[in-house]
């Protein structure tokens, strides 16, 4: 079938947006000097808002999974940088408290088990006159967060590289004094970071409901916060970077799919380890090419 | 629902008081193997005044860790949920006399342990036989969360009775590697849809939830459901439901532990006493030819009098 190999590219697409959404985040995040370990928690916490909204309409669920996105960054961000607590404990913590307030407050509000709601999906977008295109044409015809990852992507690529806001970003990952040399509140950089962050994981978590599965499972998450924090490694801490990464993850975790689909004799343990095998090969093939943030991980140095 | 702080003795709480307790290996919200689990522990409060307790675990440290609180808290009846909870019951079962573990999807006994198993190979059976007459590309398939023995045996049914109606059909396995992820169903069915596939046998708790999910986006697709009557999940793509009445079948149990008359041993539950069950979906049944919805039906009685049996499987 002359179409297969569309269909795995279809399919990587679909995997990698919410990782690529994720990991966007985690990027602008980590390139302020933070690690917010707790995107996992706040992609499921934001799966379960966008459920709920949308019973309303798939965009009403995509905006509460971005306002609990939002939420739950802020509260990580109130812990690490105005009560100055350890990056990691808090986004552990963090990721746990909005994993197991998913799946409580799934619980309350839907009687446990008589109804896992279901909510309409995001129709496909088609881009005109290229979507009508042969074969290819139908790879650009995804629901609205794909194009948001893009866009975001690309946005993020200018804010850093290309504006004085995003060179301060940067030196506040680097080096916060800096940053406060130049009369610039390096905390505020972080905050607005963690923000911008805290969106783009809620709208992972929600296109996981109104793009992808029209439900809500517990831990539907499925430990695709941990991955993006991963993939930015991956994508060496630039824009782009993530993007291959997040396609490249993707990619993997589609044959897995696409190798069971097709009866191909491999055990199923090894396909479903390949994204990491993977991730782990080109981290180790690409060790040395660039480093993570100086600042990364580490509680900024009070003024004076 | 939390039990009382665990002690590293074996001292047991009296109590005369009829309490239950659950353990599952997923949420109980996935309207499925969990959840039918759950309903049966709210059967027993109902019908026998027994108070109730649940918990999800969530790694095979946790079973045993479970376990042994319910056990010394002086539960009458401690329910690990799946054929993964028999080690850990093996090895708690003894400090914990009084109380009576049970473990459905497993064969292993004790003093105080007892397993459930369930004739799942039954249903599936004639799932395949509707699932080969229901397709009309002679390619189906099964997913499933993890390849645990029960799930695997009865895939094997499921491609007996496909091969019984249709004896060129192709089927398909493929495992999702987790019961949660739903947007992973939703791929692998789309994947098998891709390939030519217009039935699937799923039994991967919520995660297959996603797989009803791409039978809504893919309309020639039909599903089958499993573990509980998932008929209404996507009631125009769902051809049928492999059926276990777990709630039946734990009241049945904690009855006779109630009243004295149980005995710690292997249960097993089939068609006959119909605790499993294949339950079609009417408004889809007009989409099998007559003649295999007859041979179904002959099947079906066949295992309701206990006069059938499944073909060996290689």
């Amino acid at each position: 079938m002359s179409d297969v190999p569309l269909g795995v590219i279809d399919a990587t697409i679909r995997a990698a947006t919410p990782i690529g959404l994720a990991a966007i985040g985690e990027l602008l995040a980590e390139r302020a000097g933070i690690l917010n370990i707790g995107i996992e928690g706040g992609m499921c916490l934001a799966a379960f808002a966008a459920v709920v909204a949308g019973a309303g309409s798939p965009v009403a669920g995509l905006m509460a999974g971005v306002l609990a996105g939002i939420l739950t960054a802020s509260v990580f961000a109130l812990f690490v940088i105005r009560l100055r607590a350890q990056q990691v404990i808090v986004g552990t913590a963090v990721s746990m408290m909005a994993l197991g307030l998913s799946t409580v407050l799934n619980r309350v509000l839907y009687a446990g088990l008589s109804a896992a709601p279901q909510v309409h999906t995001l129709p496909p977008m088609r881009v005109p006159v290229l979507s009508a295109l042969p074969g290819v044409g139908q790879l650009l015809a995804q629901p609205l967060p794909t194009y948001v990852l893009y866009a975001a992507g690309a946005s993020v690529a200018w804010f850093l590289y290309r504006t004085i806001g995003g060179l301060s970003l940067r030196a506040t990952g680097e080096d916060p004094s800096a940053v406060r040399a130049a009369g610039k509140d390096p905390a505020l950089f972080q905050w607005a970071a963690l923000v911008v962050s805290g969106a783009l994981t809620g709208l992972a978590g929600a296109t996981l409901v109104v793009a992808q599965a029209g439900t809500f499972t517990e831990n539907m998450s499925a430990g695709r916060g941990y991955i993006a924090i991963a993939v930015v490694a991956l994508g060496r801490w630039t824009p782009a970077g993530v993007l291959v990464g997040s396609l490249l993850f993707g990619a993997a975790s589609s044959l897995q799919y696409i190798v069971q689909a097709y009866g191909v004799a491999i055990p199923y343990n090894l396909t479903l380890a390949a994204p990491y095998a993977v991730t782990l090969f080109v981290l180790a093939a690409l060790r040395g090419s660039h480093r993570a943030p100086a600042r990364l991980g580490r509680t900024i140095d009070l003024p004076g | 629902m939390i039990v009382a702080a665990a002690c590293s003795g074996t001292q047991q709480a009296a109590t005369n008081e009829f309490r239950v307790a659950l353990v599952t290996p997923g949420p109980v919200s996935d309207r499925s193997w969990n959840g039918s689990a759950y309903e049966g522990l709210e059967f027993i409060r109902d019908s026998l005044g027994a108070k109730i307790s649940h918990v999800q675990a969530k790694t095979p440290a946790d079973f045993e860790e479970n376990f042994r609180q319910y056990g010394a808290a002086g539960y009458s009846i401690v329910i690990g949920h799946g054929f993964e909870f028999q080690d850990a019951a093996k090895r708690v079962a003894p400090a914990y006399p009084r109380t009576v573990y049970l473990i459905t999807g497993g064969r292993v006994t004790g003093e105080n342990l007892a397993s459930v198993s369930f004739a799942f190979e039954e249903p599936s059976y004639l799932a395949g036989m509707a699932a080969a007459a229901a397709s009309r590309t002679g390619m189906v398939a099964c997913v499933g969360g993890t390849q645990l023995p029960t799930v695997k045996s009865s895939f094997r049914a499921f491609a007996a009775g496909a091969s019984a109606i249709r004896p060129q059909v192709s089927v398909i396995t493929a495992y999702l590697g987790n019961w949660d992820d739903a947007s992973a169903g939703r791929e692998q069915a789309l994947a098998l849809a891709r390939r030519g596939v217009d039935v699937i046998f799923q039994d991967a708790d919520a995660a297959g939830l996603g797989v009803f999910q791409a039978a809504r986006e893919q309309r020639a697709l039909r599903i089958i459901g499993s573990n509980a009557n998932q008929n209404d999940v996507a009631p125009r793509a769902t051809l049928g439901s492999v059926v276990i009445d777990v709630p039946r079948a734990l009241l049945l149990l904690a009855t006779q532990v109630k009243d004295g008359s149980f005995t710690p041993r292997l249960y097993r539950f089939t068609t006959k006493e119909e605790v499993v069950r294949w339950v079609p979906n009417p408004a889809l049944m007009n989409e099998l030819p007559a003649a295999d919805r007859e041979q179904i039906a002959s099947t079906a009685s066949l295992m309701r009098q206990g006069r059938f049996t499944l073909p060996p499987t290689p």
